[in-house]
Protein backbone atom coordinates (compact mmCIF):
# COMPACT_ATOMS: atom_id res chain seq x y z
CA UNK A 1 0.00 0.00 0.00
CA UNK A 2 1.33 3.49 -1.20
CA UNK A 3 1.30 6.28 1.41
CA UNK A 4 -1.75 7.69 0.25
CA UNK A 5 -3.76 5.13 -0.13
CA UNK A 6 -2.36 4.58 3.89
CA UNK A 7 -3.63 7.90 4.78
CA UNK A 8 -7.15 7.01 2.64
CA UNK A 9 -7.57 3.90 4.57
CA UNK A 10 -6.99 5.57 7.47
CA UNK A 11 -9.05 8.47 6.85
CA UNK A 12 -12.01 6.00 6.16
CA UNK A 13 -11.48 4.22 9.59
CA UNK A 14 -11.83 7.50 11.56
CA UNK A 15 -14.88 8.39 9.58
CA UNK A 16 -16.55 5.01 10.74
CA UNK A 17 -15.61 6.00 13.82
CA UNK A 18 -17.70 8.48 13.51
CA UNK A 19 -20.50 6.58 12.65
CA UNK A 20 -23.00 6.22 15.79
CA UNK A 21 -24.57 3.50 17.62
CA UNK A 22 -28.26 3.31 16.14
CA UNK A 23 -30.93 2.61 18.86
CA UNK A 24 -34.16 1.53 17.92
CA UNK A 25 -36.54 -0.35 20.14
CA UNK A 26 -34.50 -2.95 22.08
CA UNK A 27 -31.83 -2.99 19.66
CA UNK A 28 -29.03 -1.31 18.89
CA UNK A 29 -26.90 -1.67 16.00
CA UNK A 30 -22.96 -1.08 15.41
CA UNK A 31 -21.82 0.95 12.38
CA UNK A 32 -20.49 -2.00 10.79
CA UNK A 33 -24.04 -3.48 10.88
CA UNK A 34 -25.67 -3.86 7.73
CA UNK A 35 -29.75 -3.83 8.15
CA UNK A 36 -32.52 -5.34 5.77
CA UNK A 37 -36.13 -3.64 6.29
CA UNK A 38 -38.36 -5.81 4.63
CA UNK A 39 -41.16 -3.50 3.24
CA UNK A 40 -44.50 -5.04 4.40
CA UNK A 41 -47.70 -2.71 2.79
CA UNK A 42 -50.85 -2.70 4.18
CA UNK A 43 -52.58 -1.47 1.23
CA UNK A 44 -54.34 -2.76 -1.89
CA UNK A 45 -52.14 -0.58 -4.77
CA UNK A 46 -48.99 -0.16 -3.72
CA UNK A 47 -46.48 -0.26 -6.95
CA UNK A 48 -44.82 -3.67 -6.61
CA UNK A 49 -46.65 -6.82 -5.41
CA UNK A 50 -50.06 -4.40 -5.06
CA UNK A 51 -52.60 -5.80 -2.69
CA UNK A 52 -50.55 -9.05 -1.75
CA UNK A 53 -50.20 -8.29 1.39
CA UNK A 54 -53.49 -6.47 2.08
CA UNK A 55 -55.22 -9.54 3.99
CA UNK A 56 -53.66 -9.31 7.78
CA UNK A 57 -52.78 -13.21 7.35
CA UNK A 58 -51.08 -12.41 4.30
CA UNK A 59 -49.03 -9.37 6.11
CA UNK A 60 -48.28 -11.55 9.14
CA UNK A 61 -47.08 -14.59 7.05
CA UNK A 62 -45.17 -12.24 5.11
CA UNK A 63 -43.42 -10.67 8.74
CA UNK A 64 -42.91 -14.35 9.56
CA UNK A 65 -40.71 -15.25 6.32
CA UNK A 66 -39.26 -11.83 6.39
CA UNK A 67 -37.78 -12.44 9.80
CA UNK A 68 -37.05 -15.81 9.38
CA UNK A 69 -35.45 -14.29 5.77
CA UNK A 70 -32.74 -12.37 7.75
CA UNK A 71 -34.69 -9.02 8.29
CA UNK A 72 -34.16 -6.75 11.25
CA UNK A 73 -36.91 -4.13 10.70
CA UNK A 74 -40.02 -4.51 9.19
CA UNK A 75 -41.21 -1.36 8.04
CA UNK A 76 -45.19 -1.49 7.77
CA UNK A 77 -47.29 1.20 5.49
CA UNK A 78 -50.34 2.04 4.67
CA UNK A 79 -50.78 4.53 2.08
CA UNK A 80 -48.18 4.04 -1.27
CA UNK A 81 -46.54 6.72 -2.37
CA UNK A 82 -47.94 7.00 -5.54
CA UNK A 83 -51.36 9.24 -6.22
CA UNK A 84 -53.80 7.52 -5.70
CA UNK A 85 -57.34 6.37 -3.81
CA UNK A 86 -57.01 8.51 -0.61
CA UNK A 87 -56.31 7.22 2.77
CA UNK A 88 -57.25 9.55 5.52
CA UNK A 89 -55.85 9.06 8.65
CA UNK A 90 -58.72 7.11 10.12
CA UNK A 91 -58.05 4.73 7.40
CA UNK A 92 -54.31 5.09 7.42
CA UNK A 93 -54.35 4.13 11.45
CA UNK A 94 -56.96 1.14 10.58
CA UNK A 95 -54.69 -0.73 8.26
CA UNK A 96 -51.74 -0.36 10.17
CA UNK A 97 -52.14 0.41 14.21
CA UNK A 98 -54.13 -3.20 14.86
CA UNK A 99 -51.13 -5.00 12.63
CA UNK A 100 -48.26 -3.19 14.68
CA UNK A 101 -49.56 -4.34 17.42
CA UNK A 102 -50.10 -7.74 16.52
CA UNK A 103 -46.44 -8.36 14.87
CA UNK A 104 -45.33 -6.31 18.39
CA UNK A 105 -47.19 -9.28 19.97
CA UNK A 106 -46.00 -11.77 17.82
CA UNK A 107 -41.98 -10.11 18.14
CA UNK A 108 -41.15 -8.55 21.33
CA UNK A 109 -37.61 -7.45 20.06
CA UNK A 110 -37.85 -7.09 16.40
CA UNK A 111 -37.64 -3.44 15.46
CA UNK A 112 -41.03 -2.17 13.81
CA UNK A 113 -41.04 0.55 11.30
CA UNK A 114 -43.74 2.62 10.29
CA UNK A 115 -43.96 4.35 6.94
CA UNK A 116 -45.80 7.38 7.75
CA UNK A 117 -46.02 11.22 7.03
CA UNK A 118 -48.57 11.82 9.68
CA UNK A 119 -48.47 12.57 13.34
CA UNK A 120 -52.08 11.55 14.20
CA UNK A 121 -50.86 8.24 12.48
CA UNK A 122 -47.46 7.79 14.31
CA UNK A 123 -49.27 8.70 17.54
CA UNK A 124 -51.24 5.64 17.23
CA UNK A 125 -48.61 3.04 15.84
CA UNK A 126 -46.08 4.01 18.43
CA UNK A 127 -48.86 3.40 21.02
CA UNK A 128 -49.04 -0.28 19.54
CA UNK A 129 -45.25 -0.86 19.58
CA UNK A 130 -43.59 0.70 16.43
CA UNK A 131 -40.24 1.74 17.15
CA UNK A 132 -39.33 4.13 13.83
CA UNK A 133 -41.38 6.45 11.99
CA UNK A 134 -40.28 6.36 8.44
CA UNK A 135 -41.08 9.55 7.59
CA UNK A 136 -40.87 9.16 3.50
CA UNK A 137 -42.32 12.68 2.68
CA UNK A 138 -39.69 14.71 4.03
CA UNK A 139 -41.12 15.90 6.99
CA UNK A 140 -44.26 17.44 5.57
CA UNK A 141 -46.05 17.08 9.09
CA UNK A 142 -44.19 20.23 11.33
CA UNK A 143 -46.11 18.31 14.31
CA UNK A 144 -44.83 14.74 13.40
CA UNK A 145 -40.80 15.25 15.62
CA UNK A 146 -42.44 16.10 18.79
CA UNK A 147 -45.27 12.81 18.32
CA UNK A 148 -41.79 10.91 17.53
CA UNK A 149 -40.12 12.20 20.54
CA UNK A 150 -42.89 11.86 23.01
CA UNK A 151 -43.15 7.82 22.06
CA UNK A 152 -39.64 7.27 22.58
CA UNK A 153 -39.57 6.43 18.94
CA UNK A 154 -36.56 6.50 16.06
CA UNK A 155 -37.05 9.07 12.64
CA UNK A 156 -36.28 8.70 9.56
CA UNK A 157 -35.81 12.08 7.44
CA UNK A 158 -35.63 11.77 3.90
CA UNK A 159 -35.37 14.33 0.85
CA UNK A 160 -37.99 14.63 -1.19
CA UNK A 161 -37.26 18.52 -2.93
CA UNK A 162 -40.35 20.11 -2.94
CA UNK A 163 -42.89 17.54 -3.63
CA UNK A 164 -46.28 17.52 -1.28
CA UNK A 165 -47.30 13.83 -0.18
CA UNK A 166 -48.13 11.29 -2.89
CA UNK A 167 -47.63 13.49 -5.75
CA UNK A 168 -45.33 12.88 -8.33
CA UNK A 169 -41.97 15.29 -9.29
CA UNK A 170 -42.24 16.55 -12.95
CA UNK A 171 -39.53 18.50 -14.50
CA UNK A 172 -37.30 18.81 -11.14
CA UNK A 173 -33.87 20.08 -11.77
CA UNK A 174 -31.17 21.20 -8.67
CA UNK A 175 -28.12 23.03 -9.31
CA UNK A 176 -26.43 20.00 -7.02
CA UNK A 177 -28.77 17.15 -5.97
CA UNK A 178 -26.84 16.53 -3.73
CA UNK A 179 -26.24 19.77 -1.86
CA UNK A 180 -30.16 19.93 -1.68
CA UNK A 181 -30.17 16.46 -0.13
CA UNK A 182 -27.62 17.19 2.50
CA UNK A 183 -29.02 20.05 3.32
CA UNK A 184 -32.54 19.12 3.68
CA UNK A 185 -31.94 16.44 5.48
CA UNK A 186 -29.73 17.69 8.29
CA UNK A 187 -32.20 20.38 8.75
CA UNK A 188 -34.75 17.49 8.99
CA UNK A 189 -32.35 15.76 11.72
CA UNK A 190 -31.60 19.44 13.38
CA UNK A 191 -35.62 19.81 13.87
CA UNK A 192 -35.78 15.95 15.39
CA UNK A 193 -33.21 16.51 17.73
CA UNK A 194 -34.25 19.84 18.95
CA UNK A 195 -38.18 18.70 19.09
CA UNK A 196 -36.73 16.02 21.21
CA UNK A 197 -36.16 12.68 19.29
CA UNK A 198 -33.40 10.50 20.67
CA UNK A 199 -30.09 11.44 18.46
CA UNK A 200 -28.90 7.68 18.29
CA UNK A 201 -32.42 6.64 16.83
CA UNK A 202 -32.65 9.50 13.76
CA UNK A 203 -31.25 8.39 10.41
CA UNK A 204 -31.66 10.27 7.37
CA UNK A 205 -32.36 9.09 4.11
CA UNK A 206 -31.49 10.49 0.22
CA UNK A 207 -35.10 8.97 -1.18
CA UNK A 208 -34.14 7.94 -4.02
CA UNK A 209 -37.23 8.24 -6.75
CA UNK A 210 -39.01 10.96 -4.36
CA UNK A 211 -38.78 14.26 -6.08
CA UNK A 212 -35.61 12.78 -8.12
CA UNK A 213 -35.71 12.03 -12.13
CA UNK A 214 -33.35 8.66 -12.75
CA UNK A 215 -30.53 11.02 -13.14
CA UNK A 216 -30.90 12.59 -9.95
CA UNK A 217 -31.21 9.43 -7.95
CA UNK A 218 -28.02 7.29 -9.86
CA UNK A 219 -26.00 10.87 -8.26
CA UNK A 220 -27.09 10.44 -4.89
CA UNK A 221 -25.94 6.89 -5.22
CA UNK A 222 -22.72 7.55 -6.44
CA UNK A 223 -22.35 10.63 -3.98
CA UNK A 224 -23.65 8.46 -1.22
CA UNK A 225 -20.87 9.08 1.27
CA UNK A 226 -21.16 12.29 1.26
CA UNK A 227 -24.80 11.77 3.27
CA UNK A 228 -22.43 8.80 5.33
CA UNK A 229 -20.04 11.67 6.08
CA UNK A 230 -22.61 13.94 8.21
CA UNK A 231 -22.48 11.04 11.09
CA UNK A 232 -26.49 10.19 10.84
CA UNK A 233 -27.16 6.58 9.46
CA UNK A 234 -28.22 6.45 6.33
CA UNK A 235 -31.09 4.63 4.91
CA UNK A 236 -31.66 3.74 1.12
CA UNK A 237 -34.81 2.75 -0.39
CA UNK A 238 -34.04 1.36 -3.40
CA UNK A 239 -35.90 -1.81 -3.83
CA UNK A 240 -37.24 -2.02 -7.55
CA UNK A 241 -37.56 1.41 -7.79
CA UNK A 242 -38.19 3.43 -11.12
CA UNK A 243 -34.24 4.33 -11.63
CA UNK A 244 -33.44 0.95 -11.72
CA UNK A 245 -36.22 0.47 -14.07
CA UNK A 246 -35.39 3.64 -16.28
CA UNK A 247 -31.34 2.71 -16.04
CA UNK A 248 -31.71 -0.92 -17.00
CA UNK A 249 -35.20 -0.32 -19.47
CA UNK A 250 -36.70 -3.14 -17.65
CA UNK A 251 -40.02 -3.60 -16.00
CA UNK A 252 -40.80 -4.08 -12.03
CA UNK A 253 -40.73 -7.68 -12.19
CA UNK A 254 -37.23 -8.15 -13.76
CA UNK A 255 -35.63 -5.12 -11.22
CA UNK A 256 -33.72 -7.36 -8.75
CA UNK A 257 -30.34 -7.32 -9.96
CA UNK A 258 -30.20 -3.80 -10.83
CA UNK A 259 -31.88 -3.09 -7.29
CA UNK A 260 -28.90 -5.04 -5.83
CA UNK A 261 -26.28 -3.53 -7.86
CA UNK A 262 -27.13 -0.38 -6.27
CA UNK A 263 -27.27 -1.84 -3.01
CA UNK A 264 -23.83 -3.25 -3.07
CA UNK A 265 -22.43 0.14 -4.12
CA UNK A 266 -24.46 2.05 -1.16
CA UNK A 267 -23.30 -0.55 1.11
CA UNK A 268 -19.87 -0.08 0.02
CA UNK A 269 -19.78 3.96 0.44
CA UNK A 270 -21.38 3.23 3.71
CA UNK A 271 -25.38 3.25 4.22
CA UNK A 272 -26.71 1.06 7.30
CA UNK A 273 -30.23 0.34 6.75
CA UNK A 274 -31.73 -0.78 3.03
CA UNK A 275 -35.49 -1.10 2.81
CA UNK A 276 -36.13 -3.91 0.52
CA UNK A 277 -39.09 -6.26 -1.16
CA UNK A 278 -36.44 -9.02 -1.77
CA UNK A 279 -34.99 -9.77 1.82
CA UNK A 280 -33.33 -12.89 1.08
CA UNK A 281 -31.42 -11.91 -1.69
CA UNK A 282 -30.87 -8.45 -0.15
CA UNK A 283 -29.48 -10.14 2.97
CA UNK A 284 -26.62 -12.28 0.92
CA UNK A 285 -25.97 -8.60 -1.06
CA UNK A 286 -25.32 -7.18 2.29
CA UNK A 287 -23.36 -10.20 4.09
CA UNK A 288 -20.99 -9.99 0.80
CA UNK A 289 -20.75 -5.96 0.69
CA UNK A 290 -19.29 -6.97 4.24
CA UNK A 291 -17.28 -9.19 4.24
CA UNK A 292 -15.51 -6.94 0.69
CA UNK A 293 -15.29 -4.39 3.31
CA UNK A 294 -13.87 -6.33 5.99
CA UNK A 295 -16.35 -6.48 8.94
CA UNK A 296 -18.00 -9.41 8.63
CA UNK A 297 -16.17 -12.66 8.82
CA UNK A 298 -16.85 -14.75 5.57
CA UNK A 299 -19.07 -17.60 6.97
CA UNK A 300 -16.98 -20.62 6.32
CA UNK A 301 -13.47 -20.65 4.23
CA UNK A 302 -11.86 -23.66 4.05
CA UNK A 303 -10.74 -23.30 0.26
CA UNK A 304 -7.00 -23.73 0.27
CA UNK A 305 -6.75 -24.02 4.06
CA UNK A 306 -6.89 -28.06 4.42
CA UNK B 1 -44.99 41.59 -38.34
CA UNK B 2 -45.43 38.17 -37.38
CA UNK B 3 -44.79 35.95 -40.74
CA UNK B 4 -45.36 32.52 -38.97
CA UNK B 5 -45.48 30.80 -35.73
CA UNK B 6 -44.73 27.47 -34.17
CA UNK B 7 -46.07 25.74 -31.44
CA UNK B 8 -43.47 23.13 -29.96
CA UNK B 9 -43.94 21.30 -25.93
CA UNK B 10 -40.91 22.16 -23.64
CA UNK B 11 -40.33 18.99 -21.74
CA UNK B 12 -37.07 18.49 -20.47
CA UNK B 13 -36.77 14.86 -22.04
CA UNK B 14 -36.55 17.06 -25.37
CA UNK B 15 -33.14 18.36 -24.13
CA UNK B 16 -30.12 16.65 -25.77
CA UNK B 17 -29.05 13.53 -23.99
CA UNK B 18 -31.15 13.23 -21.41
CA UNK B 19 -32.91 10.25 -22.10
CA UNK B 20 -29.88 8.23 -22.06
CA UNK B 21 -29.03 5.81 -24.86
CA UNK B 22 -32.59 5.54 -25.69
CA UNK B 23 -34.63 7.83 -28.66
CA UNK B 24 -37.73 8.29 -26.60
CA UNK B 25 -40.08 9.55 -28.83
CA UNK B 26 -38.98 9.94 -31.93
CA UNK B 27 -41.78 11.20 -34.05
CA UNK B 28 -42.71 14.14 -31.30
CA UNK B 29 -39.01 15.00 -31.80
CA UNK B 30 -39.51 14.65 -35.81
CA UNK B 31 -42.37 16.72 -35.64
CA UNK B 32 -40.97 19.68 -33.37
CA UNK B 33 -37.97 19.16 -36.25
CA UNK B 34 -40.36 20.23 -39.06
CA UNK B 35 -42.29 22.62 -37.01
CA UNK B 36 -39.13 24.66 -36.92
CA UNK B 37 -37.59 23.87 -39.95
CA UNK B 38 -40.93 25.84 -41.72
CA UNK B 39 -40.52 28.82 -39.31
CA UNK B 40 -37.02 29.49 -40.16
CA UNK B 41 -37.86 28.67 -43.66
CA UNK B 42 -40.28 31.73 -43.80
CA UNK B 43 -37.43 33.56 -43.65
CA UNK B 44 -37.52 35.80 -40.74
CA UNK B 45 -35.49 38.43 -39.68
CA UNK B 46 -35.90 37.44 -36.01
CA UNK B 47 -36.94 34.60 -34.05
CA UNK B 48 -38.62 35.36 -30.77
CA UNK B 49 -38.74 32.45 -28.90
CA UNK B 50 -42.10 32.10 -25.63
CA UNK B 51 -41.99 30.47 -23.13
CA UNK B 52 -43.80 29.65 -19.60
CA UNK B 53 -41.11 30.13 -16.73
CA UNK B 54 -41.44 31.28 -12.89
CA UNK B 55 -41.23 34.66 -13.92
CA UNK B 56 -41.66 37.24 -16.77
CA UNK B 57 -38.12 38.31 -18.55
CA UNK B 58 -36.20 38.61 -21.79
CA UNK B 59 -33.51 36.46 -21.30
CA UNK B 60 -29.57 36.63 -23.38
CA UNK B 61 -29.85 35.15 -26.97
CA UNK B 62 -26.57 32.89 -26.06
CA UNK B 63 -27.76 31.41 -22.96
CA UNK B 64 -28.43 28.00 -22.76
CA UNK B 65 -30.38 25.59 -20.47
CA UNK B 66 -27.82 23.51 -18.43
CA UNK B 67 -28.39 20.18 -18.87
CA UNK B 68 -26.75 19.42 -15.19
CA UNK B 69 -30.04 20.73 -13.68
CA UNK B 70 -31.94 17.62 -15.05
CA UNK B 71 -29.08 15.45 -16.14
CA UNK B 72 -26.08 15.34 -13.14
CA UNK B 73 -23.64 12.97 -14.22
CA UNK B 74 -24.47 13.69 -17.82
CA UNK B 75 -21.11 13.07 -19.99
CA UNK B 76 -20.66 16.89 -21.32
CA UNK B 77 -23.14 18.66 -18.81
CA UNK B 78 -21.95 20.88 -17.15
CA UNK B 79 -22.71 25.06 -15.86
CA UNK B 80 -20.27 26.39 -18.02
CA UNK B 81 -22.94 29.24 -19.54
CA UNK B 82 -22.92 32.60 -18.07
CA UNK B 83 -27.23 32.94 -18.08
CA UNK B 84 -28.98 29.59 -17.25
CA UNK B 85 -32.72 29.32 -19.46
CA UNK B 86 -35.46 28.49 -17.98
CA UNK B 87 -36.26 24.71 -19.91
CA UNK B 88 -39.00 26.24 -21.80
CA UNK B 89 -36.71 28.91 -23.78
CA UNK B 90 -33.89 26.25 -23.29
CA UNK B 91 -35.75 23.58 -25.51
CA UNK B 92 -36.93 26.25 -27.61
CA UNK B 93 -32.75 27.55 -28.27
CA UNK B 94 -31.93 24.01 -28.40
CA UNK B 95 -35.03 23.52 -31.60
CA UNK B 96 -33.60 26.67 -33.21
CA UNK B 97 -29.97 25.14 -32.96
CA UNK B 98 -30.91 21.93 -34.08
CA UNK B 99 -32.69 23.60 -37.35
CA UNK B 100 -29.45 24.78 -38.11
CA UNK B 101 -30.85 28.82 -37.08
CA UNK B 102 -28.20 31.08 -37.26
CA UNK B 103 -30.20 34.56 -37.22
CA UNK B 104 -31.20 37.04 -34.67
CA UNK B 105 -33.46 35.56 -31.67
CA UNK B 106 -34.92 37.49 -28.74
CA UNK B 107 -35.86 35.59 -25.89
CA UNK B 108 -38.79 35.87 -23.63
CA UNK B 109 -40.56 34.12 -20.60
CA UNK B 110 -43.84 34.32 -19.56
CA UNK B 111 -44.89 33.61 -15.71
CA UNK B 112 -47.64 31.32 -14.73
CA UNK B 113 -48.72 33.77 -12.74
CA UNK B 114 -49.24 36.60 -15.08
CA UNK B 115 -53.13 37.31 -15.83
CA UNK B 116 -54.51 36.83 -19.75
CA UNK B 117 -54.12 40.52 -20.63
CA UNK B 118 -50.33 41.13 -19.27
CA UNK B 119 -49.92 37.57 -21.80
CA UNK B 120 -51.71 38.84 -24.87
CA UNK B 121 -49.70 42.39 -23.97
CA UNK B 122 -46.56 40.56 -24.44
CA UNK B 123 -47.54 38.91 -27.91
CA UNK B 124 -48.78 42.38 -29.10
CA UNK B 125 -45.50 43.91 -28.21
CA UNK B 126 -43.74 41.11 -30.30
CA UNK B 127 -45.67 41.65 -33.28
CA UNK B 128 -44.88 45.32 -33.20
CA UNK B 129 -41.31 44.41 -33.30
CA UNK B 130 -40.21 45.58 -36.75
CA UNK B 131 -38.87 43.35 -39.65
CA UNK B 132 -40.22 39.75 -40.05
CA UNK B 133 -40.51 38.08 -37.23
CA UNK B 134 -41.28 34.58 -36.86
CA UNK B 135 -42.74 33.43 -33.04
CA UNK B 136 -41.60 30.06 -31.79
CA UNK B 137 -43.94 29.35 -28.71
CA UNK B 138 -43.21 26.65 -26.07
CA UNK B 139 -46.20 25.56 -24.24
CA UNK B 140 -47.23 21.92 -22.61
CA UNK B 141 -51.28 20.81 -22.04
CA UNK B 142 -51.84 19.24 -18.99
CA UNK B 143 -50.05 16.75 -17.19
CA UNK B 144 -53.25 15.04 -15.43
CA UNK B 145 -53.90 12.97 -17.87
CA UNK B 146 -54.09 9.88 -16.60
CA UNK B 147 -53.05 7.20 -13.89
CA UNK B 148 -49.90 7.33 -14.38
CA UNK B 149 -49.47 10.87 -15.35
CA UNK B 150 -46.77 13.72 -13.22
CA UNK B 151 -50.19 15.11 -11.05
CA UNK B 152 -52.45 11.87 -11.82
CA UNK B 153 -55.56 11.79 -13.13
CA UNK B 154 -58.26 14.37 -13.45
CA UNK B 155 -61.38 13.95 -15.48
CA UNK B 156 -61.10 17.80 -16.83
CA UNK B 157 -58.03 17.42 -18.39
CA UNK B 158 -59.32 15.95 -21.82
CA UNK B 159 -61.70 18.55 -22.11
CA UNK B 160 -59.45 21.17 -21.26
CA UNK B 161 -56.69 20.42 -23.69
CA UNK B 162 -59.47 19.13 -26.66
CA UNK B 163 -60.13 23.18 -25.83
CA UNK B 164 -56.82 23.81 -27.16
CA UNK B 165 -56.35 21.69 -30.34
CA UNK B 166 -59.26 22.59 -31.65
CA UNK B 167 -58.60 26.20 -31.27
CA UNK B 168 -55.22 25.41 -32.97
CA UNK B 169 -56.40 23.26 -35.49
CA UNK B 170 -59.23 26.00 -36.42
CA UNK B 171 -57.26 29.08 -36.29
CA UNK B 172 -59.24 30.00 -33.67
CA UNK B 173 -56.49 31.32 -31.51
CA UNK B 174 -58.94 34.14 -29.45
CA UNK B 175 -60.33 30.93 -27.85
CA UNK B 176 -57.12 30.32 -26.37
CA UNK B 177 -57.58 33.79 -24.49
CA UNK B 178 -60.67 32.42 -22.81
CA UNK B 179 -58.67 29.66 -20.70
CA UNK B 180 -59.15 30.39 -17.54
CA UNK B 181 -55.41 30.26 -15.60
CA UNK B 182 -56.57 28.92 -12.71
CA UNK B 183 -58.39 26.11 -14.26
CA UNK B 184 -55.15 25.37 -16.32
CA UNK B 185 -52.78 25.60 -12.95
CA UNK B 186 -55.40 23.10 -11.22
CA UNK B 187 -54.77 20.35 -14.58
CA UNK B 188 -50.58 21.50 -14.35
CA UNK B 189 -50.95 22.79 -17.72
CA UNK B 190 -47.77 24.73 -17.50
CA UNK B 191 -48.44 26.19 -21.55
CA UNK B 192 -51.13 28.42 -20.66
CA UNK B 193 -49.31 31.93 -20.63
CA UNK B 194 -47.54 31.12 -23.87
CA UNK B 195 -50.67 30.51 -25.70
CA UNK B 196 -52.12 33.73 -24.80
CA UNK B 197 -48.90 35.25 -26.04
CA UNK B 198 -49.35 33.62 -29.09
CA UNK B 199 -52.91 34.43 -29.23
CA UNK B 200 -51.84 38.39 -28.48
CA UNK B 201 -49.62 38.24 -31.16
CA UNK B 202 -52.03 36.64 -33.98
CA UNK B 203 -55.26 37.07 -32.18
CA UNK B 204 -57.69 38.60 -34.60
CA UNK B 205 -56.11 37.21 -38.02
CA UNK B 206 -57.72 34.49 -39.87
CA UNK B 207 -54.65 31.65 -39.96
CA UNK B 208 -54.24 28.37 -41.26
CA UNK B 209 -52.77 25.73 -39.06
CA UNK B 210 -51.25 22.01 -39.45
CA UNK B 211 -51.30 19.94 -36.52
CA UNK B 212 -48.14 17.99 -36.60
CA UNK B 213 -48.32 15.71 -32.96
CA UNK B 214 -50.72 15.47 -30.29
CA UNK B 215 -50.68 13.08 -28.11
CA UNK B 216 -50.28 12.23 -24.47
CA UNK B 217 -47.41 9.58 -24.30
CA UNK B 218 -46.55 10.14 -20.51
CA UNK B 219 -49.70 11.71 -19.46
CA UNK B 220 -48.71 15.22 -20.02
CA UNK B 221 -50.24 16.92 -23.85
CA UNK B 222 -47.88 17.51 -25.94
CA UNK B 223 -48.85 19.58 -29.15
CA UNK B 224 -46.78 20.59 -31.86
CA UNK B 225 -48.32 22.54 -34.65
CA UNK B 226 -47.08 25.14 -37.78
CA UNK B 227 -49.36 28.46 -37.98
CA UNK B 228 -49.33 30.37 -41.39
CA UNK B 229 -50.06 33.49 -41.40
Amino acid sequence: MTASGRAQAHQAHRADQAQRVLRLGRRSFEPGQLLVMAIVNRTPDSFFNAGETWDESAAMERVHQAIADGADIVDIGGVPAAPGQIVDVSEEIRRTAGFVAAVRSAYPDVVISSDTWRHEVAAEVCAAGADLINDSWGGWDAELPAVVAAAGAGLVCAHVGRQRPRTRPHRVSYPDVMADVLEQTRRLAARAVTAGVDESAIVIDPAHDFGKNTWHSLEVTRRLAEMVATGWPVLVSLSRKDFVGETLDLPLQDRLAGTLCASSIAAWLGARIFRAHDVVQTRQTLDMAASIKGERPPARTVRALA
Amino acid sequence: MIIAAALCPAPPLLLPGLTGAADVLPELRAACADAVRELVAAGPDLVAVVGPAETTAAWDPAARTALALYAPGLLGAGFDDAALLPVSLGVGSWLLDQGGFAGARQLRSVAGSESVGACAQVGKEIAGLPGRVALLVLADGSACRGLKAPGYFDERSAGFDAEVERALRTGDLDALLAIDPSLASELMAAGRPAWQVLAGALGGQVVASEIRYCDDPFGVAYLVASIRV
